[in-house]
């Protein structure tokens, strides 16, 4: 016999209902902004056009969207490489002080907001910042090393921004994977690695798909750290939305690129999802 | 009995309500009083001045207290059309070119000279619209760190800029191109903003020299405090206060002059509070604030009756007559920029930022 719910349970569906009224008011009002003309000089907007969707295959705007994608890959790739480690450590380190190290170098920066982090990142990259400073102070170079303003401080930044998050969801994955699979695999005389590689892997594929997804979606509506790493050279989506909008006073073509974002993140997500499910059939978890 | 219960207690509900209302009314006559004049204007140090310098003297001679809503030039713009209806605050502080986009698009209330007495001694160049007022003038021009950049690299035109010597130090504000515009359409025998297109060539030429844009007066005091671009196109107050920080910083007015920026006042239209908003513009064109708008915040005085300390006076940037504004200063007609504002964002993003 089928337990049924107290009827009651229908209203906790409230606040997610407000939630989505709210965000589609939102993008509606978004949306109505791309087609209307951009009036220079003005805070208004004109009459109905769709030529504010032509701009979109100027190279310029485009060039921002593949440097998002890019930006967004690395921080995804990074974020893997960096924080499947320190999670499998997390989750299977004997080490209370390991586990609590691990727990305190990588979660902690969250609470800490993202300027404050940016900001510090400033100091860390510059010209005479620390990573500069240790170098020249070991001799290694002589002049500085251009890290500030260039892709390469940008994608550092993002990485430590996103990776709490990173090793959260691996940490998860890798907790539900049932130690007696690695021990059996030891036992029949895989070495460390192998077990690893044949084993924990790919039983923690799903914490790896949904990471690297959430990470690379979460990347590319990236705004204070390009904004203040990149320095105006290093330019995201959010960015040009924020100089189109709010210095250019072009709130139609800012709305069209906020759109043109969104719609990519649904479609990467959407086919992401896919794959997942995929994986998913073919018995990986 | 019934009836006269009933009769008690409607007069017993009488005489709660009046005294409800009684009360109602002295407290909000009470909150009347003390309902303070808004005014949206940029946070820090340029808050931090105008109340201590202008609201505190307008709150002692009023009673009235004084609530500032910060934040930056265009997003109080953008907030002020959003509530349009219904205005958040009483004054605005904004800058000349950007009163007028307020003004076109009826944001703010027709200025009635009649009652802004300290208005009639202003330089007239400080009456930028009939809906605006200056309250204190600055530049942007060539500063450097002497400290970072080559000893014989000297800087007296614009044209310094183009150094090769420069590559990769440069610093421009992304939010505002209009002083480099100008000044490159000027090198390029431009007479006025609106040949700006025949410095663009001349522009694009700076680029291996920018090292970075920043966004905004913090984010442009910690890059030339860093160092990161040890040469900035930099309003001149922000100058100043990072050498009061101990930054060696040099400013220097070049030989074709520094942009002028005005910074201005105006009343939000639908103001419920505009005799207030006059008392409180008059304060701040009074000779005595003009004079600590010069020796305290180092910004040029809208007034020639404000009392300017010598050594004040000297300082690169700082117009203190009308013969220094008419020689040393760039002044870009106001409606006219905030006309080609959009055109010249545009072509900036879209040429020296995003590419």
């Amino acid at each position: 016999m089928v337990e049924r719910r107290p009827a009651y349970f229908a209203w906790f569906v409230l606040p997610a209902v407000f939630l989505a009224v709210a965000l589609a008011a939102s993008l509606a009002s978004l949306l109505q902004f791309a087609f209307r003309e951009h009036i220079p000089g003005s805070l208004q907007v004109g009459g109905f056009t769709l030529g504010n969707f032509a701009r979109m295959g100027d190279w310029v705007y485009l060039r921002v969207f593949i440097d998002s994608l890019l930006l967004s890959a690395c921080t995804a790739v990074g974020n893997l490489l960096l924080g499947y480690p320190l999670a499998y450590a997390l989750v299977r380190s004997k080490s209370g002080l390991l586990r609590s190290t691990i727990l305190v170098t990588t979660i902690v920066p969250m609470f800490t907001g993202d300027i404050v982090r940016t900001y510090s990142w400033l100091v860390v990259l510059g010209k005479n910042g620390f990573i500069n400073g240790t170098l020249k102070s070991a001799g290694i170079i002589d002049t500085p090393l251009e890290l500030l303003y260039t892709p390469l401080g940008v994608t550092i930044a993002l990485i430590q921004y996103s990776l709490p998050v990173m090793v959260i969801i691996l940490a998860a994955a890798i907790s539900h994977i049932d130690v007696a699979y690695e021990k059996a695999a030891a036992s029949l005389g895989a070495s460390p690695l192998a077990v690893l590689w044949n084993v924990t892997l790919p039983l923690s594929m799903p914490g790896i798909l949904s990471g690297t997804v959430t990470i690379f979606a979460w990347t590319l509506s990236a705004f204070a750290t390009p904004q203040l790493v990149g320095g105006g050279k290093v330019n995201m989506i959010s960015n040009m939305v924020y100089q189109l909008g709010f210095s250019n006073f072009d709130f139609p073509f800012a709305a069209v690129l906020s759109m043109v974002a969104l719609a990519l993140i649904f479609a990467i997500l959407y086919f992401m999802g896919l794959g997942m499910r995929r994986l998913e059939r073919v018995g990986l978890h | 009995m019934s009836g006269s219960t009933g009769i008690g207690s409607k007069a017993r509900a009488l005489g709660a309500a009046m005294a409800f209302a009684l009360i109602g009314g002295t407290l909000s006559g009470s909150a009347a009083a003390q309902d303070p004049l808004r005014i949206s204007i940029w946070g820090g140090s340029w808050r931090d001045f105008v109340a201590e310098n202008i609201g505190k003297r307008f709150t002692a001679e009023t009673g009235v207290p004084v609530e500032y809503i910060t934040g930056g030039t265009i997003d109080r713009l953008n907030k002020a059309k959003l509530s349009k209806a219904n205005p958040e605050t009483d004054l605005i502080f904004t800058t000349s070119h950007v009163g007028w986009l307020y003004a076109s698009d009826d944001l703010y209330e027709r200025l009635d000279m009649s009652k802004l007495s300290n208005a009639k001694t202003l330089f007239p160049d400080a009456i930028i619209s009939p809906f605006h007022v200056g309250t204190w003038s600055y530049v942007y021009t060539i500063a450097y760190r002497p400290d970072l950049v080559p000893a014989d690299i000297k800087f007296t035109s614009w044209n310094d800029l183009w150094s090769p010597r420069l590559k990769g130090t440069i610093g421009l504000p992304d939010f505002d191109p209009s002083h480099i515009i100008y000044a490159s359409a000027l090198l390029s025998g431009g007479k006025t903003a609106k040949d700006w297109a025949m410095g663009q060539k001349k522009l694009l030429e700076l680029k291996p020299n920018i090292k970075a844009f920043y966004s905004s007066d913090a984010t442009s005091q910690e890059k030339i405090g860093s160092g990161e671009t040890p040469v900035q196109v930099l309003l001149s107050g922000n100058a100043y206060h990072m050498m009061t920080q101990g930054v060696k910083i040099n400013l220097v007015v070049p030989k074709e002059g520094a942009i002028m920026g005005i910074d201005t006042v105006g009343i939000n239209k639908g103001s419920k509070k505009q005799d207030l908003a006059y008392k409180f513009i008059n304060i701040a064109l009074d000779p005595a604030t003009q004079t600590l708008v010069a020796n305290k915040q180092k910004m040029g005085p809208v007034s020639p009756l404000a009392k300017v300390d010598p050594a004040v006076a000297k300082l690169p940037g700082m117009f203190t007559t009308a013969q220094q504004w008419k020689d040393q200063a760039i002044v870009i007609d106001h409606k006219q920029r905030s006309e080609l504002l959009g055109d010249w964002r545009k072509w900036f993003t879209e040429n020296l930022i995003a590419r």
